[in-house]
């Protein structure tokens, strides 16, 4: 009888023991950005915490399409099905609530790892929400064998004077892409598009992302930034009916108008318009920076490989500009393993997480020093932060919890317009209209 | 006797009665719960960040959205989609019953097949659209291409087309079936006997089968008009809504009231009209379809 109270006792004890230490070291569940490098490289990471930590890591996937709303959703319900959630520059105000400040993991080593401006980068009223982990920003792709004939032959070079003196009233002569005004371009555009010029190898001078969707806008904002314009000025006040913002819209419209994008763009995002360049019909597009680690995979892109080269976008009079954002992880409020999404986010945000997250493709807006340890793999991070740091810009108010609504009210205005569906005037009173009252102006 | 027959009547409703409980406590909580909650938002200033404290704001948010010219443009927009679809769906459908049947009398496996279409869900299906219309890596713009016909199904000048030409291949098999059934419904007898008497080919579709296939067409128009009239996944995926708010359905627009907009209230108030909207056209529909209904 004691024999067996004593099996019993310790039968117990063992029991109690396994579920306290399951306990102690709960897993957690991350919730993170679908799809592309970002979440190749992820998954090496959280592989490689698995390997060290007691408390395992469970990656969460929704699709791309409207991410954010199915976040807002669950996070406004109070979910636990995920500890760690994504973060990002344009959002973080409207998701804060639904966090956990991470300002005390923000130690000094983590600033060996990143600079002030990517902490920054997810930082709401002084708090720290998030680890970035992703920087995006645009650039130009362009073909370097199509831009060196062009450069090169006399034929090409009089048809191109030819064409933009026809089509937008001066004779011009090309330049190299490093050198493109967003005159430059759209003279480019027309020289490369076949209905203009049926000697052009490729259908299409560019590929413009027309549809009514938020990151559309983000990456047409650039061309406004380079003339100057803003969504504020320094007081507050909105500032979007400007000369910038109509010369910016005005270079989709035209080209658009030329038909020297593709008929459909006005329902193209990032998959088509990567598509339209990976095929070799375009000449040149404006894109997301992650799209250079899917172009140098000559499997999935065989009719480009080794024939296109990155800089940054065209300038304008305030010279070349690129909106810039960083996705992050932060904490859920509602989870209930804090401690272990802590654990994480703390070996996250270290330099051997961070080395082997951009090794396998995602870019962590990093300092110098892991960049150029990296740089023999990704040559694009050396583009990124330096871009970042010279022709960056954070439109005014656009981290604030209004700013997807500007976003997405942007969109359908001037898309509208560059489709034929809005006049100018009417689209950006339409924006203005809608800003005030977002902002409470 | 009569006495047992009325006892054992008392315990069968009494028996029904429990088991409807089941379904009655099931309605409350899906339908009923969401209803009166969303009711109580329609009147509230509700925020994404408290959505229990709301203020009672009275008629406010309906107010909004009636003077919000958006909002008439959406309801154009699923108005107009809703009868071209429906219109569309239900002719090709019941063209298809008088044109198949016949065959499919000897093959019934082949309205499995059929029915694939509607098998996919509506959002893979804006996906499939998307590389399937896509000028570079498309199979349809690169036959229209060969054909000398170089149009940009996705493009402005086609989107309104495209949009309805996929609602429409997907979901006329749907009207296809449910007429068919009722087609099938007509016994070999009757059609006899009709031959007999000189009623054959459209004749006996004209007189016979159609009166008989009438109550299925006004539902099924009706669940299609209802179900078009809420179009979403499709169109979201293909357009966003876009160019401007050109395809933008009225839940497409309850949809971005809602989380792009934060305005929860108003988004709410939409759809409750909607709803509104649709218990009275259900009435009137069954009110039709009772009225037709063969004695």
């Amino acid at each position: 009888m004691m024999r067996t109270s004593r099996l019993i006792a310790a039968a117990g004890a063992a029991v109690l023991s396994a579920a306290l230490s399951t306990a102690a070291l709960a897993d957690i569940t991350i919730l993170a950005w679908p799809g592309g490098p970002a979440e190749a490289a992820l998954r090496k990471v959280v592989d490689k915490y698995n390997e060290t930590s007691d408390s395992k890591a469970e990656l969460l996937y929704f699709s791309r399409d409207n991410f954010f709303d199915k976040m807002l959703a669950d996070a406004a319900a109070g979910s636990k099905e995920f500890d760690v959630m994504l973060t990002a520059t344009y959002n973080v105000g409207k998701y804060a609530p639904f966090m956990v400040p991470i300002n005390d993991l923000i130690t000094d080593d983590v600033m060996k790892v990143f600079p002030q401006s990517a902490i920054d980068s997810q930082a709401y009223e002084g708090k720290v929400y998030g680890i970035p982990t992703d920087l995006s920003l645009h650039f130009l792709y362009y073909r370097t064998d199509l831009i060196d004939e062009l450069l090169s032959n006399d034929d090409w070079k009089a048809k191109y004077g030819e064409i933009s003196e026809k089509y937008m009233g001066t004779k011009m002569e090309p330049k190299k892409p490093d050198d493109w005004t967003w005159d430059d371009f759209m003279a480019s555009a027309l020289f490369f598009t076949q209905s203009i010029n049926p000697d052009s190898p490729v259908r299409y001078g560019t590929v413009l992302q027309m549809k009514n969707l938020l990151f559309n806008i983000m990456i047409w904002q650039g061309s406004a930034a380079s003339y100057g314009g803003n969504w504020m000025d320094a007081d507050g006040n909105i500032t979007v009916d400007s000369d910038a913002y109509r010369k910016a819209l005005d270079i989709f419209k035209k080209i658009t108008e030329w038909e020297a994008t593709p008929g459909d763009s006005n329902s193209y995002e990032y998959a088509e318009a990567n598509g339209a360049f990976g095929t070799g019909q375009v000449a040149f597009f404006i894109q997301w920076s992650a799209a250079y680690a899917e172009f140098v995979n000559a499997d999935d892109y065989p009719a480009i490989a080794g024939k296109f080269d990155i800089t940054h976008e065209p300038a304008g009079s305030e010279g070349p500009k690129t909106h810039f954002h960083a996705l992050g992880l932060g904490i859920n409020k509602a989870s209930d393993k804090q401690d272990e999404a802590k654990a994480f986010l703390a070996f996250l945000a270290s330099q051997d997480a961070m080395s082997l997250y951009a090794k396998e493709g995602g870019q962590p807006p990093v300092v110098e020093d892991i960049i150029k340890a990296v740089a023999g793999d990704r040559p694009d991070m050396l583009k990124m932060g330096e871009h970042t740091g010279k022709y960056g810009i954070v439109m005014n108010g656009s981290t604030a919890a209004p700013a997807l609504g500007v976003y997405s009210n942007m969109a359908e205005n001037f898309t509208a317009y560059w489709n034929g569906a809005l006049d100018q005037d009417t689209a950006i009173a339409n924006v203005v209209a809608y800003m005030k009252e977002a902002y409470g102006k | 006797m009569a006495h047992r027959e009325a006892g054992v009547r008392e315990t069968e409703r009494a028996n029904a009665r429990v088991f409807l409980i089941g379904l009655c406590v099931f309605l409350a909580l899906m339908l009923g719960f969401p209803t009166l909650a969303n009711l109580w938002y329609s009147f509230s200033n509700v925020s994404i960040y408290d959505l229990a404290g709301t203020a009672f704001v009275g008629f406010a948010n309906y107010v909004q959205a009636v003077g919000n010219p958006n909002m008439w443009a959406a309801l154009g927009f699923s108005l107009k989609f809703a009868v071209i679809c429906t219109v569309l769906e239900v002719g090709l459908g019941l063209a298809m019953v008088f044109i198949l049947h016949p065959i499919l009398t000897k093959r019934p496996w082949l309205t499995g097949i059929l029915m694939l279409p509607m098998m996919v869900s509506p959002a893979l299906m804006g996906v499939m659209y998307r590389l399937i219309l896509n000028e570079f890596t498309g199979i349809v713009p690169a036959y229209l291409s060969m054909m000398g016909l170089p149009i940009n199904l996705l493009g402005r000048n086609w989107i309104y087309e495209t949009v309805i030409a996929i609602e429409v291949l997907q979901w006329t098999p749907f009207a296809f079936l449910i007429m068919l059934t009722a087609r099938q419904s007509v016994a070999g007898e009757l059609e006899e006997a009709a031959a007999v008497d000189g009623a054959t080919g459209a004749k006996f579709g004209r007189l016979i089968a159609l009166p008989v296939i009438l109550p299925s067409i006004i539902i099924v128009a009706f669940i299609r008009f209802i179900d078009s009239f809420r179009v979403f996944d499709h169109i979201f995926v293909l357009t966003g809504g876009g160019p401007g708010n050109e395809t933008t359905s009225i839940s497409i627009y309850i949809y971005k009231l809602f989380f792009t907009q934060s305005k929860i209230g108003e988004a709410v108030a939409v759809s409750v009209m909607l709803l509104i909207a649709s218990l009275a056209l259900l009435y009137a529909a069954l009110r039709l379809a009772v009225r037709r209904a063969p004695a």
